[in-house]
């Protein structure tokens, strides 16, 4: 089955002997695929499914229980915003409003271009850089709309 | 055990407890267990019934539903009862005020996002859910919320529908096609109140046991589709049984409403088949109850189409038919097959009629094999009652002695033939030519099969799920099949057909019911001494092995 | 109280993450000294007699719970560190993480050699993505000294790191649920018993403790339990603390103490001030959304475990949210509940059910549709997820609910009587 390039496939192999029982290989094998393909597929469940021995509806439930897998593509700027106490407290919602506005989304929706997915999450842990947003895994921190701005003017 | 002395219900002395048993307190009276059993098995043992939905006896703990949540002296917290070994000395209150209002919280819990769709719901009479709230419930809602929605009437399985919504996350059904069917077809998806049990894409529930999870689920998000809408359960009359769809013997209920057997389910038996039963099994009925039925006596006499005759006629004319052929011919030129879906009782009489009375001297008995022996319950063997035929003295079911049979009658060699509950033409054991030499085909069965269709005489007999009797399984365990259908046609038990037919070869045996052939058995059989169909009870009784 | 920054001793200097600059200033002194003059058992009595409470939230001691392993050794046993860091509120871990990341890995070393685990797994939250990348490098960096490995600096002792990185779930901060996690699994919280010290990753003996915990040990292995026992309020509530101050305040950030730091020094002094000069002080959230919210009037207590207890709240993950006069209480809720109806891993009946349930009561309060019964219906329903639940999640969100509900509750019968909010801030939902 190609279902993932070999070089995943690869490090997936070398996952398994990483630990002591090879189903813990799961969220970084996840992760590996999510990295390579943006998202995971039924496929991609089915074939990590095979690599650790565990049933594909065992796979899905997992994928389904944590927040940063996907199962569908997400936008190639996704925009994750903290929304939990400590950033509503320095005004999140508005830097929020300020995202769906400019970017003619909702959160959890995808702009029609691909290019940017807008998410409200919970707590990023890191409530004194609030309001705060993570774009692909880098921070942007003590944002308002202008700084908003300053950042998404500089993404493709 | 306590003596009879009466107990301190507040300081009780413990009694002391064997080696590999504890003693302990429910609601202040005391009892000795195993070792490990748990404190609601412990309780139920004293008949304090302690509500639960996700513990099953035959699965793992899950402790999730919280139901079943007890006191423990000196304990802070509650404890659920499932997840609770019994412990030498330590004393668990069932019925506080604070496990009363914790039950009272949790069925709250449960209800809010329940649809309460009870009156089109199957499970409605034997549904957890709808017993616990009665018992343990507020009586009224204090949720004015939009419920959460979710997915209806999703077909998840071959014979399986799944409501979402009614679902209570007990993870029963997921627990089972883990770990005892092994075939992982079901799984928790997503969390908090948007947990839903789901299959894989292209994966649906479809084990050869997947009835079960419809069992367990207590509520009616798992319901057995053959079964939706047919009858309310209240209506339902149980009558406990054993399946005859292979040699295992599951044991079952049969559920009847208006005469017609509307489910079987399985019937706890921890020596046989514990709580679970094939979807085979569980369907056979529906086939047996789909072919024609045989519903009185035909006679056919030359190229005749055959005609409908009394019971007198057609059992005088059978003798007739037989008695010339040995007179013609002699006994060699007679043989029976005799089917192992038979009750012992019934190939008991089989045996005394057909040898003893007329002198058949060879009786075969056909296999119906199909695919292979499994870990769980399913059996290759397809007859109910191979064991039995073997201790009544027919022989196991063997292949070659009907072929024998059959090339004997191409031959000539064979005359008179007689037939109990086999369909040898429509299974291809006795080709259509082989009619011509034969003299006599008396065949005694329920439906109206390619062999009565040709038989010079043809009886109507009752079959499973219409008589009383025993099978012996694959493990030499002897179990009552009841009736549990009334009959609707001129049909009479295999025994009592051939009790009858006995008479006309000077056989003085008359039996009163199965029971009474039972007896009989018992008395000349070694294998089955000190049984009789009182003393196998619900649960039967195994044979004796020499 | 010392001023002296223990646990933050490198953060703010060039390079702190690397080994380099941690071993200039004196890194792995401590591993090095406990490795030549301790046995594993004499090192955990020395954690044990420092006084050392767990700083993950449940403030219990650690020494004593690495007692609980069993005495035979016929299993592997794992130390299993909490780096999931997700109570709303709380970033302490990260910094120590992303900032000196050697002086928990140190920690890590000592406890390991303590306990006699030979693999140990560092859990970290999957949001972390620089943190990650940082502690990664900082164990490559450790394998290269030989600091980790086989015969770590000749004394015999074998321990490898191994990093995992959760995939988004609060729960998984949950230990139990950590560990199935880390199998590999959806985070469901285990039944306990059995404990994880008994039954734990992968069925052996297991220790989980908290990033902050581990680089006490460390301090405690450089300098000894009598000296760390000295810090803070003794004999119960030993040792330095970071404290996490967010909200209404100036400077939002991390700040270490001794334990019992008073409330009001840490937010007028440290985090200085008030965020707007015209909006005061309304409440105070001392230990992570989870806990008791104190109002201002409360606000006069010390920051360790045993005094914020007395106060009716808990130091639990120290996370201190600073509310003021602007803040409505319900939206501040609300805000709250929707965080942990999302988190409910949803196996057990009364939090899956429950959280839910407290969203569509808050909504309709927030709203200005409720009733005036809705506030006692609030406190009912968290009083029956309270300890009813597999996991702690269920005070987790039944004492803030019952909490806000009380000290606050003439504003939320006033959102009843005027059918709206009476405060008038920014909205938090």
């Amino acid at each position: 089955m190609s279902a993932v390039r070999e070089e995943t496939d690869r490090k997936i192999d070398e996952l398994l002997g990483t630990f002591p029982r090879k189903g813990s290989a799961l969220l970084p094998a996840l992760f590996l695929i999510q990295e390579e393909k943006g998202f995971i597929s039924p496929d991609s469940m089915e074939y990590v499914a095979g690599k650790l021995d565990v049933s594909p509806v065992f796979v899905a439930g997992v994928v389904s229980f944590y927040t940063m897998f996907y199962t569908r593509p997400v936008g190639r700027h996704h925009i994750q915003i903290c929304r939990t106490l400590a950033c509503a407290l320095r005004g999140c919602r508005s830097v929020l409003a300020h995202l769906e506005q400019r970017l003619g989304v909702g959160a959890g929706e995808t702009t029609p271009d691909g290019k940017f997915s807008l998410e409200a999450v919970e707590c990023l842990g890191a409530c004194d850089k609030a309001p705060l947003i993570q774009i692909n895994g880098e921070e942007y921190e003590l944002l308002d709309p202008k700084k908003v701005d300053e950042v998404l003017d500089r993404l493709e | 055990m306590p003596d009879s002395k009466p107990i301190d219900p507040i300081h009780p002395e413990l009694p002391t407890p064997g080696s590999d048993e504890v003693s302990l307190l429910i609601d202040g009276r005391p009892i000795v267990v195993k070792k490990g059993t748990n404190v609601l098995e412990a309780a139920a043992r004293l008949g304090v019934q302690v509500p639960y939905y996700c513990y099953h006896p035959g699965l793992s703990v899950a402790g999730n539903c919280r139901m079943c949540l007890i006191e423990i002296e000196k304990v802070p917290k509650l404890q659920i009862g499932c997840a609770t070994p019994s412990t030498q000395g330590m004393s668990v209150k069932t019925n506080t005020e604070r496990v009363l209002e914790s039950r009272q919280g949790i069925m709250e819990f449960l209800l809010i996002n329940h649809p309460l769709d009870c009156p089109i719901c199957d499970q409605a009479g034997e549904c957890g859910l709808q017993q616990y709230s009665a018992e343990h419930g507020r009586g009224f809602s204090r949720f004015e919320e939009e419920k959460e929605h979710d997915a209806k009437r999703e077909a998840i399985g071959r014979d399986v529908t799944f409501d979402a919504e009614r679902c209570i996350k007990c993870t029963r059904c997921v627990r089972f096609c883990d770990e005892i069917s092994q075939s992982h077809e079901l799984g928790l998806f997503e969390r908090s109140d948007h947990s839903i049990i789901g299959t894989f894409p292209g994966r649906p529930l479809d084990n050869p046991y997947s009835g079960n999870t419809v069992d367990i689920c207590p509520v009616g998000a798992l319901t057995w589709t053959p079964f939706r809408f047919k009858a309310r359960v209240w209506f339902l009359k149980n009558t406990p049984s054993v399946c005859a769809a292979c040699a295992r013997g599951c044991n079952i209920e049969v559920a009847v409403y208006k005469n017609r057997i509307q489910r079987l389910t399985p019937r706890e038996n921890m020596e046989v088949n514990r709580y679970w039963m094939c979807d085979a099994g569980r369907s056979s009925y529906e086939e047996i109850a789909a072919r024609p039925r045989l519903d009185r006596p035909r006679v056919r006499t030359g190229g005749e189409a055959p005609c409908a005759a009394s019971w007198d006629d057609a059992l005088e004319g059978a003798a007739e038919l037989l008695k010339g052929i040995v007179s013609r011919h002699g006994t060699k030129a007679t043989a029976a097959i005799v089917s192992a879906r038979l009750t012992t009782e019934d190939l008991y009489v089989a045996r005394r009629t057909l040898v003893d009375a007329i002198g058949i001297p060879r009786i075969a008995v056909p296999p119906h094999e199909e695919g292979e022996d499994d870990d769980l319950l399913i059996r290759r063997d397809k007859t109910p009652n191979a064991r039995g035929a073997e201790l009544i003295g027919l022989g196991r079911p063997d292949a070659g002695r009907i072929k024998e049979i059959a090339g004997d009658v191409l031959a000539g060699r064979v005359r008179g033939l007689v037939v109990i509950g086999e369909d040898p033409l429509g299974d291809g054991l006795l080709a259509d030519s082989a009619l011509d030499s034969l003299e006599a085909l008396i065949v005694v069965d329920r439906s109206v099969t390619r062999t009565v269709e040709v038989a010079h005489v043809a009886l109507p007999s009752r079959a499973w799920g219409e008589v009383e009797g025993t099978y012996v399984n694959c493990e030499g365990r002897v179990q009552r099949t009841r009736a549990a259908l009334r009959p609707e046609n001129e049909s009479e038990p295999v025994w009592r057909v051939l009790s009858d037919l006995g008479r006309r070869f000077g056989r003085p045996s008359e039996y009163a019911s199965a029971a009474h052939v039972f007896d009989e058995i018992v008395e000349g059989q070694p294998a089955f001494e000190g049984l009789s169909h009182k003393v196998l009870g619900r649960l039967g009784a195994p044979v004796k092995v020499e | 109280m010392a001023s002296e920054p223990l646990l933050l001793k490198n953060v703010g200097i060039a390079d702190s993450w690397t080994i380099d600059s941690y071993l200039k200033s004196g890194g792995y002194e401590g591993l090095k000294r406990v490795l030549r003059e301790f046995e594993p058992e004499a090192f955990a009595t020395e954690v044990k007699n420092a006084g050392l409470r767990g700083r993950g939230g449940a403030g219990f001691p650690t020494g004593v719970k690495w007692g609980f392993l069993p005495k035979n050794k016929d299993k592997p046993r794992y130390l299993c560190v909490n780096a999931d860091e997700s109570e709303p509120g709380t970033f302490k871990d990260r910094l120590l993480i992303e900032e000196n990341p050697h002086l928990v890995l140190e920690g890590i070393i000592a406890s390991c050699f303590a306990i006699e685990c030979h693999t140990a797994f560092f859990y970290i939250r999957g949001e972390f993505h620089k943190g990650y990348r940082i502690f990664k490098r900082a164990v490559e960096e450790a394998y290269e000294k030989g600091l980790l490995g086989k015969n770590i600096q000749k004394s015999g002792f074998d321990l490898d790191v191994i990093l995992y990185r959760g995939a988004g779930a609060y729960i998984c901060g949950e230990e139990t649920a950590l560990l199935e996690s880390l199998e590999g699994k959806r985070g469901l919280p285990r039944l306990k018993p059995p404990f994880p010290a008994l039954v734990g990753l992968y069925g052996c003996p297991t220790i989980i403790n908290n990033v902050e915990t581990l680089a006490n040990v460390t301090l405690i292995a450089e300098r000894g339990a009598e000296w760390y026992a000295s810090l803070g309020r003794p004999p119960k509530n030993t040792g330095p603390k970071l404290y996490c101050v967010s909200g209404h305040v100036k400077k939002p950030g991390v700040y270490e103490a001794e334990l019992g730091i008073p409330l009001m020094e840490l937010i007028n002094e440290r985090a200085g001030g008030m965020l707007h000069a015209d909006r005061p002080l309304k409440a105070v959230v001392p230990g992570g959304s989870s806990m008791k919210i104190l109002p201002a009037s409360k606000c006069d207590v010390l920051m360790d475990f045993d005094s914020l207890m007395e106060a009716g709240s808990m130091l639990g993950s120290a996370g201190v949210m600073v509310m003021d006069s602007g803040t409505c209480m319900v939206q501040a809720l609300l805000n709250l509940a929707r965080f942990y109806a999302h988190e409910s891993c949803g196996q057990c009946t009364p939090c899956r059910e429950g959280t839910g349930w407290l969203v569509k009561i808050l909504e309709r309060l927030e709203s200005g549709n409720g009733a005036e019964s809705d506030v006692d219906l609030l406190s009912d329903v968290a009083r029956k997820v309270e300890g009813h639940t597999i996991c702690p999640f269920g005070e987790a969100i039944a004492w803030p609910v019952q909490s806000y509900a009380a000290v606050f509750r003439d504003e939320y019968l006033e959102h009843v009587k005027r059918r709206g909010c009476p405060v008038g801030g920014p909205s938090l939902v």
